[in-house]
């Protein structure tokens, strides 16, 4: 399983599309810095494609004042969980 | 895992030329492996496309251009050039429009060559 790490809001790049297709049906992508936009509001509708195995790193969250603010398909994860994601993943793809 | 693992070493080129040194970086990163021996596949993504366009030239301002690179790819035996066909077709290109001979590849393989390779470099 490949965890992927995207740091594009959907709002304003187009690399998440790539991200998207370039998914194995059970790979998993983490939003960090400014991916975590795609984590609120109608954005995260651009993740119901892969639910279940979307995850948003909350410390970005919360420095950008939005940590009660995702959507609930999106799971948050902290420093920790980011480890141990990567932990279990075979490998990492950053899309920056 | 899957089965097919392939551990040569894929680079996957998503910028395109000229704008940002993001392609020149990959492309650095694919020529090191192959001069370490490692065989090394290129995935061309996104506007990454775009470095393969025929006639590209310098800049205005002498800028070296990365076209040169390219052509040093077969002695340095690269020869696995996989190009994504909707971002070509999305930007006006087809296959006779590129410097090199290319793979072209669909929605479907693309999370394969992803999944079997075992060392991903994503620029």
């Amino acid at each position: 399983m490949l965890l992927h790490i995207l740091n594009r809001s959907p709002a304003s790049s187009r690399v998440p599309l790539d991200t998207l297709r370039a998914m194995g049906d059970n790979d998993w992508l983490l939003l960090i810095e400014d991916g975590v936009y795609g984590a609120v509001g109608p954005l995260a509708d651009e993740f119901t494609s892969i639910q279940g195995r979307v995850f948003a790193l909350k410390e970005d969250l919360v420095s950008r004042g939005l940590e009660n603010r995702h959507d609930a398909t999106i799971e948050l994860v902290d420093m920790d969980g980011f480890v141990a994601l990567t932990e279990q993943a075979t490998q990492t793809v950053s899309w920056y | 895992m899957s089965d097919t693992t392939d551990n040569s070493m894929l680079v996957v080129l998503r910028h395109a030329p000229h704008g940002s040194s993001w392609l020149r970086e990959g492309l650095d990163v694919a020529l090191v492996g192959a001069a370490l021996g490692k065989k090394v596949h290129l995935l061309f993504l996104g506007d990454g496309v775009l470095a393969l366009a025929t006639g590209q030239q310098h800049g205005p301002l002498g800028q070296k251009g990365t076209h040169p690179t390219l052509d040093m790819l077969e002695m340095y035996d690269i020869d696995m050039i996989l190009v994504d066909g909707k971002a070509l077709t999305q930007r006006g290109l087809t296959a006779d429009d590129l410097q090199l001979p290319v793979s072209l590849i669909d929605d479907a393989t693309l999370p394969e060559i992803f999944a079997r390779h075992s060392s991903i470099y994503n620029f």
